[in-house]
């Protein structure tokens, strides 16, 4: 194999592919990038076993053929490098010259052909997403994540699915920890066929793989064949392993109780009360408890290990005084991904969850149990 | 000043107290029959040579004509807390390190109980008028020379290094009777010419820190009479567990079960007591060729019922496969979390409470064990053991 290829045109994805090749998995060449030549392109391939990505980008190729070179390291001598241009050279069985003939690096490759192969992804029925809105719903999902010792698919996964609401076809991503619950809904064009049969999971890990790769600006198509997730750019493909597990029925869950009554407050105000309320948070007393009053939000942390605090937040409710104990993280990390400058919460009791979702938003939603004093 | 209570072998002292038939005759408390190892021996035993730790066979070799009984945890530790609660009238700084040894900070206390001395024997009074027992109590300017006073004198003994004595008793102090001193560094300091805590006055610091590590550094204070280790009561406890040997090697999961339900009441009853929860449970076995085995599992939250964790180590022990025979099981309880902690609760089993209901079963027994002693009320499960 030999070629020449420009530094602007791969340092990005090798930057990119750096979580894939840094994961352990139990072959040791999945910390390597596979590196094709073929016609006048360079070929990467990166995967955990899990989540395999595969892109294509120009180059001068003076020789066909494939190497596997340490992904860590390839990464470090592109992105140091002098010059823009930089010739790849298998000098001999995978020993690998990389240089502009100035700087030079001999590196010892490993054997491609070891390189586990990509899943065949051949007639998928793919859907045009916009870029953005992929990449904010893989935000708005992976942010809820389990414990790292909770290997259950519905923790571990996000569920994934189409269906048919009033307003028309949606996709709709749900993630949860166990303790709270997020929906993402994307419209799909009216007259699109939701297909039939249940959601798939596809792991939150894989997904944030995606989420890098993902552009501001254009589409993705995003497409589900034999137990795999596959989000293909014009000349890059992502392809995840769906888990396997049952997603627990959710729809009780996120159906707004006819008792609830709303709470509107300030997205911002309420994120800083949040931030300094659990300060006085640890490992053994994470709660903090939030006072409902016509117009007032009282939130106080009690924490016999370190002292206490308290603050009070104007806010939009006219219901009857109620306390409820939560964990503030859970809504800190739902108020950073939720959208607009309010949002409401919709409280039953001390014993419900309490729902979340901005105020002007039809496509977020967030479910928070609380926690039992 | 700090003391150190020491209980004069603990266990037996227990059971001839029980067993008024037991006094002045040889008794080990210890594992089940030939198999097990001796927990603790009376001082009629010990005369024998038979020592803690000491395989069971070997003992009653030395001393044939020995009364073996298998220990009684509940019973010793109703006693330990009895005498861990009078240990607390006499200063607020208590530590408990195991069932039958304690260090107290007297430093202010001096005022209501006069010196060491005094107070020591006042202890000593309260521990033999009301628990009749003996302990064995040392006292010490610092707290690892409250230990060695303790043992200078035993049974029944009262020790107390004054300030003033503190550079003679380290001088003459042997260096295997120092806390830490194991094995190992016995043998690099005999190296060095150290057989006395005294010797290591005349080492370097740098020389003690390259050969012995941070301990080194330990040592060097140790020898000019430091110890800043300080007396920390109620040093929570990062884990509950309980376990046991088995009389023979089993593989009966339904009698393995068994032992798991008694362990899990021992370990929760303790949790409950210390108004703690765990979110980790953990099965321990030990094989029949000594292979020891944990399984953990986390609780989707974190309980103090006994149903629960029995549940839980029940459901790891159904999964192990149990080859070769299992000689030792036990259940154990980590990751705690303070009662009084608010509980997250769980999205998808809206409603069910800790051990769906079994907490006031577990209250209940609680309070019955209290009043009348462990083990006069128990499931039926465990009825027709003794």
């Amino acid at each position: 194999m030999k070629l020449t290829v420009k530094k602007p045109d791969i340092l990005d994805v090798l930057s990119k592919v750096q979580g894939l090749a840094g994961r352990r998995t139990n072959l040791a060449i999945t910390t390597n990038v596979l590196i094709r030549a073929e016609g006048s392109e360079i070929i990467l391939t990166a995967t955990d076993l899990e989540t395999g990505f595969e892109g294509a980008y120009p180059a001068q190729v003076a020789r066909e053929g494939a190497v596997a070179i340490n992904a860590k390291k390839l990464f470090e001598i592109i992105r140091e490098f002098p010059t823009d241009e930089i010739s790849l050279n298998e000098i001999e069985n995978q020993w690998i010259e990389i240089g502009n003939g100035n700087v030079e690096y001999h590196i010892m490759g490993m054997n491609p052909e070891e390189f586990p192969a990509s899943p065949k992804v051949e007639e998928v029925a793919f859907i045009d997403v916009d870029s953005t809105a992929l990449g904010r719903m893989i935000d708005q999902t992976v942010i809820v994540a389990g414990g790292g010792d909770d290997r259950r698919a519905h923790i571990t996964g996000v569920l994934m699915e189409m269906l048919s609401d009033a307003s028309g076809p949606i996709f709709r991503m749900v993630s949860t920890d166990g303790s709270r619950l997020t929906t993402v809904n994307h419209e799909l064009p009216q007259g699109f066929v939701v297909p039939e049969g249940p959601g798939v999971i596809v792991p939150k890990k894989g997904l944030s793989e995606v989420g890098r790769f993902l552009e501001n600006t254009g589409s993705v198509g995003i497409g589900f064949k034999s137990n795999n997730f596959i989000v293909k750019k014009a000349n890059e493909t992502i392809i995840v392993r769906l888990l396997e597990g049952e997603f627990p029925q959710y729809s009780d869950i996120i159906k707004k109780s006819e008792n609830s009554v709303p709470v509107v407050l300030e997205k911002g105000l309420f994120l800083k009360t949040l931030r300094r309320m659990s300060i006085l948070s640890s490992d053994n007393y994470k709660g903090v408890i939030f006072k409902f009053e016509p117009g007032l939000l009282e939130v106080r942390a009690n924490n016999p290990e370190l002292g206490e605090s308290k603050e009070n937040l104007p806010v939009e409710y006219n219901g009857e005084t109620m306390e409820i104990a939560f964990n503030p993280r859970y809504f800190m990390e739902t108020l950073t991904v939720v959208e607009g400058e309010k949002i409401r919460l919709n409280l039953v009791d001390a014993d419900k969850p309490c729902l979340i979702e901005g105020e002007n938003s039809q496509t977020f939603l967030c479910i928070i149990m609380p926690m039992r004093i | 000043m700090i003391l150190h209570l020491d209980m004069d072998a603990f266990y037996a002292a227990v059971e001839q107290r029980e067993h008024p038939e037991l006094r002045g005759r040889c008794l080990i408390v210890g594992g089940s029959a030939r198999r097990g190892v001796v927990t603790t021996a009376s001082y009629e035993a010990r005369r024998y040579g038979v020592r803690s730790a000491m395989p069971m066979f070997q003992a009653l070799e030395l001393c044939p004509g020995a009364i073996v009984m298998a220990p009684r945890m509940a019973l010793y530790k109703e006693v330990s807390r009895r005498i861990m609660s009078i240990l607390e009238e006499f200063s607020p700084l208590v530590e408990p390190v195991s069932i039958d040894e304690a260090y107290i900070d007297a430093t202010g206390s001096e005022r209501l109980f006069g010196p060491p001395a005094a107070m020591g024997a006042a202890i000593k009074a309260r521990i033999r008028s009301e628990v009749h027992l003996t302990c064995s109590l040392g006292a010490a300017p610092v707290r690892f020379l409250a230990k060695i006073a303790s043992e200078m004198q035993k049974p029944d003994g009262l020790t107390v290094i004054e300030p003033g004595a503190v550079p003679g008793v380290i001088a003459a102090l042997p260096i295997r009777k120092v806390p830490g001193v194991g094995p190992r560094t016995l043998e690099s300091l005999a190296a060095l010419g150290v057989h006395c805590l005294g010797d290591v006055r005349r080492l370097p610091g740098a020389l003690l820190e390259r050969r012995l590590g941070k301990f080194g550094h330990r040592l060097a204070a140790l020898a000019v009479g430091v110890d800043p280790t300080p007396v920390r009561p109620g040093a929570a406890a990062k884990s509950v567990s309980s376990e046991e040997t088995l009389a023979a090697d089993s593989t009966d999961r339904r009698l393995l079960g068994r032992c798991l339900l008694r362990h899990a009441e021992e370990v929760a009853r303790h949790l409950r007591r210390n108004a703690c929860r765990a979110r980790t449970v953990t099965l321990k076995i030990k094989h029949a060729d000594f292979r020891l085995a944990n399984r953990s599992t986390t609780l989707s939250r974190p309980s103090q019922s006994s149903a629960v964790l029995f549940q839980a180590a029940d459901h790891l022990l159904q999964a192990y496969v149990l080859e070769p025979p299992v000689r030792l099981i036990g259940l154990g309880a980590s990751n705690l979390v303070r009662q009084d902690a608010a509980v997250q609760m769980d999205l998808f089993d809206a409603g069910g409470s800790d051990g769906d209901g079994w907490s006031r079963v577990d209250r209940v027994l609680d309070d019955i064990a209290g009043r009348y002693g462990a083990g006069v009320i128990r499931r039926a499960s465990l009825a027709d053991e003794d």
